[in-house]
């Protein structure tokens, strides 16, 4: 009698034990699988913004061709740096897209720096337009660069902490990489060979 | 609140103008009183309220002393650049609304149609920052030449009252007015009902979201269920990316 009450609520214990174990790791799985859908649609976000400065960028050059004569170079550079990350956006990898974007942009903010220094630029209509835009989408690009950032620490912290660490690699997650703005914007780019 | 006042009770979600100072501790506050006049505070909540009764679009108007102090934080860290300032404001900052609900989101969710005129007094910046709905309707270079046109001669008058107005006018006039098919939208359009007093059918209510969790988590089924929650809640607005552009005066 006894003996049945005892099988019956280790049973029941472990009923509850195997619940809780199963309902915890699906859960957890439903969790990275939502916060990776929620970093890669960012990402997707940040990869229109920077196609935006992408199909940009050939206007602000044509318009800066006309008034800049001596910074020639920058125009050239960016002319470059532009092709470049369009061949390490076509990668898909995060991490050369950093980097391509990392000199791109300390191009273009050294542009802005001309262009403010340059008191006849200012007075031209289309180019201070082109400014406007490319500062526009520069601030856009910063926006979503920050929300994926978030998202992707997000879902970094869900598959390096408890729970998730026992399971995320055998499920096949792999942290993401962050999309950082370069430090140092100001040096001058390396360019790789 | 101050401004309030005079404004019509309208239940359901229209914050239209809200400003710093029903938000924020910092007010802006000269020696004679108030730096905006209140009359100004009230054409412009009016004009934004209509603005809202005839396109969902809302416009809000946040002055802020200063771009340091005024204690909205990302990561601890304050906020002083005014762009991701209004990133933040927009997207993220609780604003009541007239019904004493708050929502974080200026605009309305999923129309995203909402616009922030941000000024910071003593730095002299302004930021005009558009919602992913209106992006299309006021780009970059018109919510520059708006601010151009209308809000930096006033401002570096120190006619703060007169160039937030006709800012926010100069923007609802490229807001459009919805098409013939968008007033079907607009009849069942968020403050014409109140949500917050409608009942809560049963399989919405926690104890039964529970119930069930309990259950599926007892047959280890736990298949991320959403937990509904209505009414007293905050809601959810429309969101920004950065759009709009900046300058001093």
């Amino acid at each position: 009698m006894n003996r049945n009450l005892l099988v019956i609520v280790i049973v029941v214990i472990a009923l509850i034990v195997g619940g809780v174990f199963a309902g915890l790791y699906f859960s957890t799985y439903n969790n990275i699988v939502t916060l990776e859908a929620s970093a890669d649609e960012k990402w997707a976000q940040v990869e229109q913004e920077l196609q935006r400065r992408y199909d940009l960028i050939p206007n602000v050059v044509n318009a800066a061709k006309l008034y800049i004569e001596y910074e020639g170079s920058v125009l050239e550079e960016i002319t470059s740096l532009r092709s470049q990350w369009a061949t390490a956006s076509q990668t898909g990898n995060v991490d050369s897209i950093n980097d391509a974007t990392g000199e791109l942009e300390s191009s273009l903010s050294r542009l802005i720096v001309v262009f403010e220094n340059y008191p006849e630029l200012e007075a031209s209509q289309i180019v201070e337009d082109m400014m406007i835009e490319l500062e526009g989408t520069e601030n856009r690009i910063s926006t979503e660069r920050m929300r994926y950032n978030e998202a992707v620490r997000d879902y970094n912290v869900a598959i390096k902490a408890f729970p998730g660490n026992f399971w995320a690699s055998g499920w096949g997650f792999e942290s993401k990489a962050y999309f950082e703005a370069k430090v140092g914007a100001e040096e001058p780019p390396q360019v790789p060979g | 609140m101050r401004g309030k006042q005079a404004m019509p009770s309208v239940s359901g979600k229209t914050f239209s103008v809200i400003f710093a100072f029903t938000l924020l501790p910092l007010l802006v506050l000269s020696a004679q009183g108030y730096l905006i006049p209140l009359e100004w505070i009230d054409e412009i909540e009016y004009y934004a309220l209509q603005v809202d009764h005839e396109t969902t679009a809302e416009i809000v108007v946040v002055v802020l002393q200063s771009l340091e102090g005024h204690g909205l934080t990302r990561d601890g860290n304050e906020i002083i650049d005014i762009v991701q300032l209004g990133v933040y404001i927009f997207n993220e900052l609780p604003l009541e609304t007239y019904d004493g609900d708050t929502v974080v989101g200026i605009g309305k969710e999923g129309k995203d149609n909402g616009v922030l005129i941000l000024i910071a007094i003593e730095e002299q910046q302004w930021r005009i920052e558009v919602g992913y709905g209106l992006e299309g309707d006021i780009t970059d270079l018109e919510s520059n030449r708006i601010a151009q046109d209308y809000l930096v001669p006033e401002l570096s008058e120190g006619n703060y009252g007169e160039g937030l107005y006709y800012t926010v006018v100069a923007i609802a006039n490229e807001i459009p007015v919805p098409n013939q098919t968008d007033n079907g939208v607009r009849g069942v359009y968020y403050y014409e009902q109140d949500i917050s007093t409608e009942e809560i059918p049963f399989w919405e209510t926690d104890w039964f979201i529970l119930a069930i969790v309990v259950l599926m988590i007892l047959f280890g089924v736990s298949v991320g269920i959403p937990v509904f929650r209505r009414g007293g809640g905050r809601g959810r607005g429309g969101r920004s990316g950065g759009g709009g552009s900046s300058g001093r005066w």
